[in-house]
């Protein structure tokens, strides 16, 4: 069965999201990897986490996302806790994209656009915005280590959730995958989305602030 | 429905393209019912009268077979990290991936079983009920693997703690297996009641081992 050729549908906003963090303390064992952090990320933002290896960047993405559970503080999304509201407000993409080798992408995209509830009909526009869409039909095992991250963007764009958590999202793209990073983030933020990326490479993201996990 | 339905094709398919299908587990249990009769003598009383119990057991080996890859490939993928984030409930989630992965997997274990049976010298008739027994089993068997692979995913040497885990918790599926198929063979008519056992051992963990491989595996997520 082919895929609908509808051009990329225009995206609705968001409804307005804020995100609070209060006093957040996580440790893993007898380390503490952070404590006393403070966020407040509100629509239309995005905050780049940096800072050197084992800072805690990767951790506090995954407190955020409810994968870890914090020593203490508080993260809500509109009051909401986090545990509560993850599934719908919360995209992540980690350090591996979650393909399979042997599925190819329109099989991956399907399924993953089924598992949110969105329309099959926006994936051919988002892959064709991330410039993958000649490999829609290529097994996933095929494909290099920088078009399976473009596969995991497009992924969390077909979830159409407002809070995205990047961890190292630019880390394998070239020079043209990561114009199409930042050009996928400017359109979510307009669209009232968030985005926390940890990264190790200056991203030029007009308007994101920085967090120096370092300093935690 | 219809996300329960497309994560227990995925699986299926899954276990077909990258999993080699159904081919591992029958050829493991092929391989040790053929090998059992060798070490056990060639007496053919002797071999009928075991043949439940070596069949049932060759079968719950098969199962634990592929057991780390059910949950420890989605670990290492990140897929785990995924599902945790969609809105579908982490225990229906569960069920019908172990589900989907048993039915592209496990298929010809009963019918291995009947043949086995009758090459083990078991009448046709009992053959049949072990079979049956066998596929009665299944879930019970899948679900209890699915939960001690969710435990051990991410785990070096995963494997030693998923037999370690569920090894103990498939006894009484055995015991009741094996049980139909040598109730059977003896003509006692609690044959019926041990099948019965079987199929309410495997709809009681259908009802309650999803709800603990989804804590398994929330808790491998941290």
């Amino acid at each position: 069965m082919m895929l609908e050729e509808n051009p990329r549908p225009v995206a609705t906003a968001f409804a307005p999201l804020r995100l609070e963090v209060t006093d957040l303390a996580v440790s893993r064992g007898e380390t503490v990897l952070m404590r006393g952090v403070q966020l407040s990320l509100g629509a239309g933002e995005a905050l780049l986490l940096t800072g050197r290896n084992g800072a805690g960047k990767t951790s506090l993405l995954r407190a955020l996302a409810g994968f870890i559970q914090p020593d203490s503080g508080m993260i809500r999304l509109n009051n909401v806790p986090t545990s509560d509201a993850a599934q719908e407000q919360i995209a992540w993409l980690g350090h591996t994209d979650g393909l399979k080798p042997g599925e190819t992408v329109r099989m991956a995209m399907r399924f993953w656009a089924d598992l949110h509830g969105q329309s099959r009909k926006a994936i051919l526009p988002v892959l064709r915005a991330l410039e993958i869409e000649h490999l829609i039909d290529r097994p996933a095992g095929r494909l290099s280590r920088g078009q399976q991250r473009r596969c995991g963007l497009a992924r969390i764009e077909l979830a159409n959730r407002p809070l995205w958590l990047l961890d190292e999202p630019a880390g394998p793209l070239d020079g043209e995958g990561r114009a199409c990073l930042a050009a996928l983030v400017a359109a979510h933020l307009a669209r009232g989305g968030l985005v926390i990326a940890a990264t190790h490479q200056p991203l030029d993201w007009p308007g994101a602030r920085h967090l120096d996990m370092a300093a935690l | 429905m219809r996300v329960y339905s497309a994560i227990f094709a995925r699986e299926a398919r899954l276990a077909w393209a990258g999993g080699g299908g159904a081919a591992g587990p029958a050829a493991f249990f092929l391989a040790a019912i053929t090998l059992a009769p060798l070490a056990i003598g060639p007496s053919g009383d002797l071999l009928a009268a075991v043949a439940p119990g070596i069949l049932a057991f060759a079968a719950l080996l098969s199962v634990l077979q592929s057991a780390e890859r059910l949950f420890g490939d989605d670990f290492s993928d990140g897929t785990l990290d995924l599902y945790a984030l969609t809105p579908v409930s982490l225990a229906g989630l569960s069920l019908a991936k172990v589900m989907g992965q048993a039915s592209a997997t496990l298929w010809p274990l009963p019918l291995i079983g009947i043949v086995g049976g009758l090459m083990y010298g078991l009448p046709p008739g009992a053959s049949l009920v072990l079979g049956a027994a066998l596929l009665a089993a299944i879930p019970a068997l899948a679900l209890t693997a699915g939960f001690a692979g969710a435990l051990a995913a991410g785990i070096k040497r995963g494997g030693l703690l998923i037999a370690l885990i569920a090894t103990p918790m498939m006894v009484p599926v055995l015991i009741f297996a094996a049980g139909a198929g040598r109730s059977a063979f003896d003509g006692d008519e609690r044959a019926v009641a041990n099948l019965l056992l079987t199929l309410a051992i495997s709809l009681g963990t259908t009802a309650l081992m999803p709800f603990g491989i989804a804590a398994a595996v929330r808790g491998r997520l941290g």
